[in-house]
């Protein structure tokens, strides 16, 4: 019996060879007629896109921004008296945002005609950034610079973060290097042997501070609170000081090109995150930009001792170059010394102030947290709208518990959780019928980590297109030379940086293959996001050539176990099965799938962004032996360095705002490229259509590769819930989040309640419009739970009572907008439906499925048989 | 004067009003807590992270495995860790593991099982009811059974046999709390069989890889990439029941002590932990750890034997460098919400919710901050406040617990079935009408839910749903909507055998071929003889 099943089912297969994946193509007259849909309403964009942030998308105004300029330079008194001045810079800092700030909010601050740095570190922050030279030292210090102000809220060197002693405090120095002795601008009293403070620490509280013949020089640090901490060694730091913490240090030592410019995301930080900083609502802080021009030098004795020596040193690295092996720098151009006070003169202090702090929820409120379960795309804003519910007692605790779509689906539909959060439409498994109410655009992005070669700064510009990102997916690069002997591909490029397709779309970029740059991190687990990205692979005929086997024009081939993969799908596999043969012990004793090792996807959104913030690829083709065990073992590969960095991986827009990642514009249009921003997504939302009542809208890739102006990435998170036998009380707490998420939900901003950045505000006009309709409609059918009557269904009846498709919302919206489109708002209900028929549900019936085929064979068999019988039977006859 | 007295009454309402709105802003300060360690838990801490957030803490935790978690404590880089397994004095490689004199306490804040995923296939089909007893996968750990036609595997799965196949283990191969539970049961429950494989007694963070077969992956989401993957056919590991819940994988079902094979759910594993025991001696370096020993062995029929919990090492010295009233404030009240509302959530995301024993443990250690720092505000934090799902804070001695989990399906047992229900979808295997299915959050997911039923049934339990139209109950229980799905034959003995597909292969074409020129022949035929009788 289980034979002639398989049998009947390969006949099927060979039968209808087409039948499987084939989805409703919608038909191009319509959005043809719409034209390219390439302007969005202009009131969406008010917002100022700031050249050079990494996302344009929904950040706050830039009114709060700072700018000044400075002329620095450095000075030698020459041993006759007379004084040497090298040639000045003339230094301006900007900075985007400086008012009402919040905890970890990132600033960006730019600055031009810097002296070009050298010895780049391979990790600029924190003590790491120390062995460099000619930097800019960024830092968060309490206080301002107003000598109005009583001395208590000014800042000085004692009331700056460092996270480390040796950032702050020089330790029993040799001679050598004891440059900050012989500082011109410096006090004769801080010029001795052991200086910083007054009385010096005694022997017992700091023994390795004072030690002669050596040159020591505390920083202490004071704290909001009035405490001191010496910082002689990491016992005498405040609490939050650590090294490797598992919260990393925000003040870095940065790069300033040879073109005299840099920047740098800059995280600023509130008394909440660092207590004995303590900058709040209430104590002013600044952060200071110390761009190093090297100490300036007192007149030296004659001849020069070693310390005179070593004030007037001018580097040992050229500009540009890199110090990835950590070798010790010249002291006097080093970051080390930026308390020296000729150093801190030519500060640039930013003033900046935090916001009200977020009324937070009582703890010990007893109403028990009702859980939404579902898609990561909604997280950064889910944080800002929680606040919102458990403050108020009209409301119920919203939570937002995060997992896979499908398993927050599956929780939703069998009783577990009162709501899903997804972001596509979902199969039922159950009878009840599922209501999907549109709760927020936003999308996800392939956000990358990239440096220019030389130390030219960061790259800004990236582009992808739908067959870069098939390469990528279907690991068709080879990594490194052990992806060499791969069955099938042995001559595609190592990884993307040398693949000249990528090179024609993003010149000038250091072709040097990495490991890290054959990949794009992914997700391990079913996504909505995974299945949205493969429909736009699906809908690149170049990509799609590219799957089934056709060579792009320079050569390279799809590794052939993702060859005719099916597209799109929400879970993206491993199948790769090439184990490199080398004669490395440990790979042969490791024996594991190299292109999966290099893939290495990760369970959330989060970590890719972790891993992308780190700029640290979840490559885990590092094999070494464990000292500790002796045993061989794979790991994950280093960090990357500042200068070589290339990493790419899949974010939400959420979290690329959140933490200022850079996104990469997806190719639309052949040749027209996109970036996430609030009119792209809004172009998107444009071109998606919903097919029927309580129904998500459907984004067809087809339509955005027409537009040019749509984010292929753009994604509708949709509440879902049960239109019938949900509890009331449960109905009406999704009932309720809709209708608040949908209004005040939607207000663009930081506080509670608020919706954050990365996300496009639905709103009862526009091009949103038809979301917040729906989104109402559909509250009105979960909270009314009509057990009889007209309930839609979305089962094998489809084609019932509903007629098919809901036209989209009143024109009354469109009419309102400064329509620079021909949208033909004026008859919004006709042409629309012609084109969005519902997709064809597969059909299920074992018994018919098993069945037909076998009776195919039987009138087969039976035809064999007959014509047997026709044809011998005569003969048969004859011979009888 | 009624003018008056209606002022006053106003007047008088209103202030009712402001001192009935909830404390917003409360005088409690928080300060940022930072922490590294445990993977194992990582997945629910990171949402109980993002809980907290609505009320004013900040929390930040890297991962990163249960030996950097300890370590990083133990340097004062963090403000507290998550290990599974406590110091160990001096670890397998006798490298000191201490704190380093920092004064601690261990903390349990998450239970879960320890789940073995798989990838084995018969034909085409992913076996999804694998059941084997701990003997035999301390074998499988330890290369001593090393096929899929193992007696011993088709003994335990009552005779079912599974096609010849190499088995190849997959192990961390970083320093992991995983490994250490596995390890630990294995030494405990087979030594004669883990000793000799590991040369020494005990547990160890590091598993000892032996063998060509066996394959080591860093963390738990490689090793869940590498049993996923298209080369995974075979493949065993040990990691978080999670994990695999998330990626839609099969667990093993183990054997326990009562002669049931059951699957590492919420109920199973909580109710196995009912048995364990905490180390009371206060001179002891393991003062309030684990012993796991009744665990193991528990009788219930329903009880994982694989469970445990993880710690949460918390600083408790007066003068510790790191901490700071706001802090000590910050991780008491973190915490709280983990014992309490935040193991809710453990069922749906594939733990397990700590049981009463456990969370009054996990008070008396909250204490201690406060013996460090008499600032720190306790109030109102204990159990009767305390909204966890296994107990009933204002009933005590009324085990919730016992009543939600099902007892396991009859054909679970040793010589029965074996079940042809599917693991790793978070439902229970039980012939009990009235279990819920993913229902982990019942009674903890919001008193309303509990509350009020729409007319049928718990609201939660969509088996218990009745059709509108027709007034009968749809679906059955939670596990017969998956007993229809396709599962290898019980029956079955082919593996995938390359001659069959050939073989049939070219049947079908033939027969295709049959199909498109038979009638053709017939025709001709038919006229051939059609026109040999004209002539």
């Amino acid at each position: 019996m289980r034979r002639a099943l398989a049998l009947a089912l390969l006949v099927i297969g060979l039968a209808v060879p087409a039948a499987a994946g084939a989805r409703p193509v919608v038909g191009g007259g319509f959005e043809g007629s719409r034209g390219s849909g390439a302007s969005a309403p202009s009131h969406l964009d008010r917002r100022t896109a700031r050249a050079g942030a990494p996302s344009h998308l929904d950040r706050r105004t830039a009114k709060s921004g700072w700018s000044e300029t400075k002329t620095l330079s450095r000075k030698f008194v020459q041993a006759d008296g007379s004084t040497y001045s090298f040639p000045s810079h003339t230094v301006t800092v900007t900075a985007d945002e400086t008012t009402n700030l919040r905890g970890r909010q990132r600033i960006l601050i730019r600055w031009k005609g810097a002296q070009p740095s050298g010895g780049r570190a391979s990790n600029p922050y924190g003590e790491n950034g120390l062995n460099q030279e000619y930097p800019v030292v960024v830092m968060q210090c309490r206080g301002v610079d107003d000598l109005s102000l009583p001395a208590k809220k000014q800042l000085r060197p004692e009331t700056c973060w460092t996270a480390s002693v040796v950032q702050r405090s020089q330790i029993t120095r040799s001679e050598g290097e004891a440059s900050w002795t012989h500082d011109l601008a410096a006090a004769p009293e801080d010029k001795g042997r052991i200086t910083g403070l007054d009385p010096f620490p005694t022997a017992e509280e700091c023994p390795a501070a004072d030690i002669s013949p050596y040159f020591t020089k505390l920083t202490p640090f004071a704290t909001a609170k009035g405490e001191t901490f010496v910082a002689c060694d990491a016992d005498h730091m405040p609490p939050e000081a650590a090294v490797d913490a598992a919260f990393p240090p925000a003040e870095i030592a940065a790069f300033t090109d040879t073109d005299g410019t840099g920047s740098v995301q800059f995280e600023v930080r509130t008394d909440v995150e660092n207590e004995s900083l303590g900058c709040s609502d209430k104590v002013a802080c600044s952060i200071v930009v110390i761009p190093i021009v090297g100490l300036s030098c007192d007149q030296p004795s004659t001849p020069m001792t070693i310390s005179d020596q070593a004030c007037r040193k001018g580097g040992r690295f050229p500009a540009g170059s890199s110090n990835f092996a950590n070798e010790g720098v010249d002291q006097a151009a080093s970051p080390a010394l930026w308390w020296a006070p000729s150093n801190w003169q030519n500060r640039f202090s930013i003033p900046i102030t935090f916001g009200l702090p977020p009324d937070t929820c009582d703890l010990l409120d007893p109403r028990p947290p009702t859980g939404f379960y579902g898609s990561e795309l909604l997280a950064q804003a889910a944080l800002q709208w929680a606040p919102a519910y458990c403050l108020n007692k009209q409301r119920f605790k919203f939570q937002l518990n995060q997992m896979p779509d499908i398993a927050g689906w599956n929780l939703m539909e069998n009783g577990g959780g009162v709501a899903a959060e997804v972001s596509s439409e979902h199969p039922r498994s159950g009878t009840d019928p599922i209501g999907y109410a549109p709760t927020a655009v936003t999308g996800f992005a392939i956000g990358y980590q990239i440096d220019k070669p030389d130390n030219a700064g960061e790259y800004t510009d990236l582009r992808l297109n739908g067959r870069l990102l098939a390469k990528l997916l279907t690991q068709s690069y080879l990594g490194s030379d052990l992806g060499r002997a791969h069955p099938g591909i042995g001559d595609n490029p190592l990884a993307i940086m040398s693949d000249p397709e990528f090179i024609k779309l993003n010149p000038g970029l250091s072709p040097n293959a990495q490991e890290a740059g054959a990949t794009v991190l992914s997700l391990s687990n079913s996504s909505d996001v995974i299945e949205q990205l493969t429909d736009y692979i699906a809908h690149d005929q170049a990509a799609m050539a590219f799957i089934h086997g056709k060579k792009d024009p320079w050569g390279m081939v799809v590794n052939p176990k993702y060859k005719n993969i099916d597209v799109p799908r929400a879970d993206w596999p491993m199948l790769d099965t090439y184990v490199p043969e080398t004669q490395n012990t440990c790979r042969q004793d490791n024996p594991a799938v190299y292109f999966s090792q290099l893939a290495a996807p990760v369970s959330t959104m989060r970590d890719i962004a972790d891993a992308l913030l780190d700029s640290w690829p979840n490559v885990q083709t590092r094999c070494e032996k464990d000292l500790g065990t002796g045993l061989y073992k794979l790991g994950r590969i280093d960090r990357q360095s500042y200068g070589s960095r290339f990493m790419l991986g899949i974010v939400s827009l959420g979290d690329a705002d959140r933490y200022g990642l850079r996104a990469a514009a997806l190719e639309a249009k052949p040749g027209t490229y996109v970036e996430p921003d609030s009119r792209s997504l809004a172009a998107a939302v444009q071109l998606a259509d919903q097919r029927k009542k309580y129904h998500p809208f459907a984004l067809d890739q087809g339509d955005v590769r027409r537009s040019g102006a749509a984010y292929p990435g753009t994604m509708v998170v949709y509440t879902a819930a049960r239109l019938q036998n949900l509890a009331k009380d449960d109905a009406a707490k999704v009932a309720q989040f809709i209708r608040i998420s949908t209004t005040e939900g939607q207000k663009t901003g930081s506080g509670n309640g608020e919706l954050p950045g990365g996300f496009l505000p639905i709103t009862r006009t526009g091009p949103t419009a038809k979301l917040f309709d729906a989104a109402q409609e559909t509250a009105d059918a979960i909270e009314a739970q009509h057990t009889t009557g007209p309930a839609p269904t979305d089962g094998p009846d489809a084609g019932g009572s509903d007629g098919g498709s809901v036209a989209p919302p009143p024109g009354v919206p469109d009419e309102e907008e400064p329509s620079t489109e021909p949208v033909p708002s004026a008859a919004p209900s006709a042409p629309p439906t012609a084109v969005s028929m519902p997709a064809t549900e597969p059909v299920g019936s074992e018994l018919a499925g098993g069945l037909l085929p076998l009776l195919i064979l039987l009138g087969a068999v039976g035809c064999v048989a007959a014509t047997a019988l026709r044809v011998a039977a005569p003969v048969v006859r004859r011979r009888g | 004067m009624t003018r008056l007295i209606r002022t006053i009454v106003a007047f008088a309402l209103t202030l009712a009003c402001i001192a009935a709105l909830p404390g917003t802003a409360s005088a409690t300060v928080y300060a940022q807590i930072e922490g590294t360690g445990s993977t194992w838990s990582e997945l629910i801490v990171q949402q109980w992270i993002a809980d907290v957030d609505a009320n004013g803490m900040k929390v930040v935790y890297t991962g990163g495995g249960s030996t950097k978690g300890r370590k990083d404590f133990s340097q004062d880089s963090t403000d507290f860790a998550i290990s599974e397994i406590p110091y160990q004095g001096t670890d397998e490689q006798g490298q000191a593991d201490t704190s380093n004199g920092r004064e601690f306490a261990y903390l349990p804040i998450v239970a879960g099982g320890t789940a073995f995923t798989y990838q084995l296939k018969v034909g085409n089909d992913l076996v999804r009811n694998l059941r084997l007893s701990g003997e035999t996968l301390a074998k499988i750990f330890t290369n001593q059974i090393t096929n899929w036609n193992d007696p011993a595997i088709t003994e335990d799965n009552n005779g079912r046999k599974f096609p010849s196949m190499p088995i190849k283990p997959v192990v961390r191969s970083d320093g992991s709390g995983t490994t250490a539970q596995f390890t630990t049961w294995m030494d405990h429950e087979y030594p004669s069989i883990w000793r000799p494989y590991f040369g020494q007694s005990g547990l160890t963070s590091y598993y000892p890889k032996h063998g060509g077969q066996m394959i080591s992956q860093a963390g738990s989401d490689q090793v869940m990439n590498t049993i996923k993957g298209f080369a995974g056919n075979g493949t065993i590991g040990y990691v978080e029941y999670s994990y695999p819940l998330n990626a839609d994988f099969p667990v093993v079902k183990v054997l326990n002590k009562a002669g049931y094979f059951v699957e590492p759910t919420q109920y199973n594993t909580a109710v196995a932990l009912t048995r364990a025991k905490i180390n009371q001696d206060k001179n002891s370096q393991l003062y309030l750890t684990q012993i796991l020993d009744d665990v193991y062995t528990n009788p219930d029929p329903r009880a994982y034997p694989i469970s445990s919990y993880s710690y949460m090492i918390i600083p408790t010295g007066k003068d510790d460098p790191r901490m700071t009233t706001a802090k000590r404030q910050t991780l008491a009240d973190f915490t709280y919400y983990s014992l309490c509302a935040g193991q809710t959530k453990a069922g749906p995301y594939g733990y397990s919710p700590l049981p009463l024993n456990l969370v009054q443990a996990g008070f008396s250690q909250i204490a201690k901050l406060k013996t460090a720092d008499p600032d720190v505000d306790l109030t109102d934090r204990d159990v009767t406040s305390c909204n966890n799902p296994t107990f009933d804070g204002k009933n005590l001695s009324h085990n919730v617990l016992a009543e939600k989990a099902p007892q396991p399906a009859s054909c679970d047992k040793v010589g029965a079935g074996p079940c042809g229900t599917a693991t790793g979808t978070n439902q229970p295997s039980t012939d009990d009408p009235n279990a819920s299915g993913g229902d982990g959050t019942g009674g903890g997911d919001g008193g309303g839910n509990a509350g009020a039923g729409s007319g049928a049934g718990g609201p939660g339990d969509a088996p218990a749903a009745i059709d509108p139209e027709t007034g009968l109950a749809v679906g059955d229980t939670g596990t017969a909507t998956s007993g229809d799905a396709v599962f290898a034959n019980p029956t079955e003995l082919a593996a995938n055998r390359a001659v069959d597909q050939r073989t049939f292969g070219w049947l079908a074409v033939l027969e295709l071929l049959a199909l498109v020129l038979l009638p053709g022949f017939y025709v001709a035929a038919l006229r051939r003889r059609v026109n040999g009788g004209r002539s």
